[in-house]
């Protein structure tokens, strides 16, 4: 049954002092707003509007074009000013609905609508999650009427609610919990309206006393929801620990947590559900994290995606002592992606920013040696792979052996043994491509199979 | 934007402090007890042969980078390692080069042919001692300081049967390897664990497994001190805590580190009860080594979402000592059986041993006392040598041990002369035994050995009728070595040519059991 914790883990700084007491503040972008057309898990959505067409805030830009595939709605009133590539976080350059914002944040119709969801069936929420555009806003981007659609919804024991924020720096769902702790207890309570097996379980890291005081204090009146506190270890807000630590169970990558009776989903993102279901609310806003000691004035922020991060970066007060970042981090430092232009919007997955003035990964480079199998790579590793095993064979290009025997397409990318590793080697990184490698080997004996037949 | 560019990586972008660099000043920490204890217990010799050993596997390392081109990765520390867990496993009485020449093979030729630090298959420090042991067996195995009287090791004594004094094995004070005391080691070995620098399933496995066994085999099960002598003495605990947990050389998960453990502790009591050879932890070690990349091809546990998938979840919070059972059980039955297996065969050939052994005996009577037809031991001095307790004889005779005295009676009954066995411990490569003929006059009948494992071509030459006919027919206090050789006096004994030691240990012998004769027998 339920542990006490995951196993593995480890315990990076976690520098949330930066913003832990950094009150949210309403950030309304004054810049044009871009929406790349792939900012989910699966098929990227297809624009509804062309160059010239006039949009207001909640406004459908671009809809969802297969069953994986998420809406996009514009989050400012103005003008379209060009469908076209754009620069993204990822690097890459991405089909895109560029938005000249006029500033008025005119609303579409319909819009803060008040509901019942108790009087809806399950179609209803469901249709609505997915007409908001809603999709994983922890960081995985998975589109949430999907997830929220299992075979079969009775089986469902556990809906958990994460709010551990185990990543560095991030302080942005701790402040989501503090002020808006009904609205989340409330969306699971929808939730838990699909899944009438189910008990909510809210998961917060036990570092953020406030927020656990307030969702202990919203979920008082539900009996079908409890917050569970838990301790401290990255990554604790992972999909599969939270499982691990609610319902004592693990599975493999092949699984979904719906085959094991678990839906989990972020608190931001049961935020946006509640908004959806009973204001009616596309998603539209976000709240970011501004952080790092590269930064001016680190801050929390609830803004609008699809604003551009300089322009972010720039309400934070720029540069500290005029000194340009390093690096820059979309998320943490764990899993979040170094990108190399501020002229990138924010993403409805885009949970902080993040501006060091070290590269921790350039100056370990330097200490860098040959494994010493002292073997802590597995002693950290949550989903119990050895990796130093994995890199040797990594090392020899056998994937054969990464894949078949030490289960390498398991491997969670959390970065743990990346982290502990004193011999600096870039384990994470390695199995990242080996990854890339055998899913490139896997197609190509499909299209060969395919060829044949 | 003013155009410097930002780094870019994947994920994470936050490094642990941990160094390569500080897991290994965590070993040396961990070493330093021992290093000091040896200090004291052996004097400046001791921190000489530290020196010495750790100064030059720094320099080999730095000159290998310098020749290979391939950076200073003598900075990361691992040659200290190795040069001062090699000094460890010294005596603190060999010369010089003994620690150079071990440090050099062990960075050179163990450590960086192979790719330098995490590539080699061996401990660098261990397979460089075995190197020296197989090279230079005689002074590798010579514990004596100048000044010391009895350098017999504890488990020299312990394998003769002879008492030994667990409390000076366990600080250290009795003679043997620099790092030798029992104390200090396990105060290093709790710290590399509470640093978590090695994981307690090797120790722990490597201990059990070897405490079983020489419990079971050692013939004293019932003397709980004569195992814990054999865990104390012979390098076992050194072995255990620091050789075998390298975890280079060793395997990477739990349960490969379980049956590397048990492998290493089975293989060091197998060669400590059932082999002859100077060390047996070493090579055990070594061994086991070489189990590692088996063990870690073949040994790979599931990833969490495969093992208790179909398992009851109620049952998955078993108790810590229950998850211990098994493999506990496992590793018990494997020494047992192991040990079984040995021990019929061993009781199979045992009686033809000792069979063959008297007849050798017999003979080599027979042939340096030609005038006696039979043997009978001497009483008083049975008594006398009894009462020596295996300490050398004498002051003046090296490592010399006075085994058995016999007399030799004629046809007719009478006493045709006297037979002694005598060992002497420094030979080239171990130990020397032979007969000594003496007639009733006091004129030596001639020399036979019982025991002798020179260097063939050279130490072997003594077994020829050219050196031992020197000892024939002589009425002599005490023969002297002429290393020169062409001798005309008859107490000069010539050497035979490049093997003085062995020759000085046969002089010695011989002249230990005249010694003894003319004491006791007149």
């Amino acid at each position: 049954m339920a542990r006490k914790s995951f196993r593995g883990g480890v315990h990076p700084a976690d520098r949330k002092e930066l913003t832990r007491d950094a009150a949210p503040e309403i950030y309304l972008p004054k810049n044009q707003m871009i929406y790349p057309l792939n900012q989910h898990i699966g098929k990227p959505s297809v624009p509804v509007v062309t160059r010239g067409d006039r949009v207001l805030a909640g406004q459908l830009i671009a809809e969802t074009s297969a069953f994986v595939s998420a809406n996009i709605v514009s989050a400012c009133s103005g003008t379209v000013k060009a469908v076209d590539r754009h620069r993204t976080i990822g690097g890459l350059f991405v089909d895109s609905v560029i938005i000249e914002n006029d500033g008025l944040y005119e609303q579409a119709e319909g819009i803060g609508e008040k509901a019942d969801y108790h009087a809806m069936t399950s179609e209803e929420i469901l249709r609505k999650i997915m007409d908001a555009g809603i999709i994983g806003m922890g960081g995985a981007g998975f589109p949430t009427h999907v997830k929220l659609s299992p075979k079969n919804p009775g089986d469902i024991r556990f809906v958990i609610a994460n709010g551990a924020e185990c990543e560095p720096y991030i302080t942005c769902d701790d402040h989501l919990m503090r002020s808006c702790a009904a609205e989340i207890v409330a969306g699971i309570d929808i939730l838990l309206n699909l899944f009438e097996n189910a008990e909510g379980v809210i998961v917060i890291e036990n570092n953020k006393p406030e927020a656990i005081a307030a969702m202990k204090k919203a979920a008082a009146a539900y009996t079908r929801i409890r917050v569970l506190e838990a301790p401290v270890k990255y990554p604790q807000g992972g999909e599969r620990s939270c499982i691990s630590l609610v319902a004592g169970i693990d599975y493999k990558i092949s699984q979904l947590p719906a085959d094991v009776g678990c839906i989990v989903d972020n608190v931001g993102t049961i935020y946006a559900i509640y908004k959806a279901v009973c204001e009616s609310t596309p998603l539209m806003e976000r709240r970011v994290t501004i952080t790092g000691d590269a930064v001016a004035r680190p801050c929390n922020l609830i803004t609008r995606i699809g604003v551009s991060c300089g322009e972010l970066l720039e309400y934070a007060g720029g540069w500290k002592d005029g000194k340009q970042a390093v690096k820059m981090l979309a998320g943490g430092p764990m899993m979040g992606i170094a990108f190399d232009s501020l002229d990138v919007p924010i993403q409805k997955n885009n949970n902080a920013l993040t501006f060091l003035t070290r590269d921790e990964v350039a100056e370990s480079e330097k200490s860098a040696t040959n494994c010493i199998r002292c073997g802590r790579c597995g002693s950290v590793c949550p989903v119990g792979l050895v990796p130093q095993l994995m890199a040797a064979a990594v090392e020899k290009k056998d994937f054969e052996r990464f894949e078949k025997k030490l289960y390498g397409m398991e491997c969670i990318s959390c970065g743990c043994c990346t982290f502990i590793c004193p011999a600096k080697r870039p384990l994470t990184q390695e199995f990242k491509a080996a990854k890339a490698e055998v899913m490139a080997i896997r197609r190509a004996e499909k299209e060969k199979e395919a060829a044949r037949s | 934007m003013s155009g410097i560019y930002y780094q870019v990586s994947a994920s994470p972008h936050v490094r642990n402090r941990l160094s390569t660099g500080r897991v290994m000043l965590d070993v040396i920490i961990s070493l330093i007890p021992a290093a000091c204890a040896g200090v004291i217990n052996y004097g400046t010799r001791a921190l000489a042969v530290i020196l010495l050993s750790v100064g030059t596997a720094v320099l080999s390392e730095a000159a290998f980078d310098l020749i290979a081109k391939k950076g200073m990765t003598v900075k990361d520390g691992s040659a200290v390692v190795t040069g001062l867990l090699l000094a460890l496993c010294l005596s603190p009485s060999v010369p010089w080069f003994i620690p150079v020449l071990g440090s050099v093979f062990a960075i050179i030729f163990v450590k960086s042919f192979f790719g330098g630090l995490g590539r080699n298959f061996m401990n660098p420090a261990l397979a460089a001692r075995c190197f020296l042991l197989i090279s230079f067996s005689g002074i590798m195995t010579n514990y004596s300081m100048s000044d010391a009287v009895s350098s017999a090791t504890p488990l020299a004594s312990l394998l003769e049967d002879r008492a030994v004094n667990l409390t000076s094995m366990f600080l250290g004070s009795a003679s043997g390897v620099i790092g030798s005391s029992i104390l200090a080691l396990l105060i290093g070995g709790v710290y590399l664990i509470a640093a978590r620098a090695i994981s307690w399933e090797i120790p722990v496995s490597f201990l059990l497994v070897f405490a079983l066994f020489i419990g079971l085999f050692g013939g004293h099960w019932s003397d709980p001190s004569f195992v814990l002598a054999h865990l104390m003495g012979g390098g076992t605990v050194l072995g255990a805590l620091f050789m075998a947990t390298d975890p280079v050389t060793s395997p990477v998960t739990s349960v490969g580190m379980l049956i590397y453990g048990a492998a290493a502790g089975l293989l060091t009591g197998l060669f400590r009860v059932f082999a002859t050879a100077a060390d047996s932890t070493s090579y055990a070690i070594i061994i086991a080594n070489l189990l590692t990349p088996l063990l870690d091809e073949f040994i790979i546990p599931k990833p969490f979402g495969f093992r208790e998938q179909e398992r009851d979840p109620d049952k998955e919070s078993r108790p810590f000592t229950a998850k211990l059972l098994k493999p506990a059980v496992n590793l018990l039955l494997i020494t047992a059986i192991a040990g079984i297996g040995l021990a019929a065969a061993f009781n199979v050939t045992k009686d033809t041993i000792a069979e063959q052994e008297l007849k050798k005996k017999l003979q080599s009577y027979s042939s340096v006392l030609p005038g006696a037809e039979t043997f009978e031991i001497d009483e008083n001095s049975a008594a006398l040598i009894e009462s020596m307790q295996g300490s050398v004889y004498g002051t003046d005779f090296g490592r010399a041990y006075i085994n058995e005295v016999a007399v030799g009676k004629d046809a007719a009954g009478g006493t045709a002369g006297y037979v002694i066995s005598v060992t002497s411990a420094d030979g080239y490569d171990g130990r020397i035994t032979l007969s000594l003929g003496v007639d009733t006059e006091g004129v030596t009948q001639g020399i036979e050995f019982t025991e002798l494992n020179e260097t063939a071509g050279m130490g072997m030459r003594c077994d020829e009728p050219g050196f031992k006919d020197q000892f024939r027919g002589v009425d002599v206090e005490r023969f002297t070595l002429n290393k020169a050789g062409g001798s005309t006096a008859d107490d000069e004994i010539d050497s035979v040519s490049g093997a003085s030691v062995s020759s000085g240990a046969v002089v010695n012998a011989v002249n230990a059991a005249l010694d003894f004769l003319h004491k006791n027998i007149g």
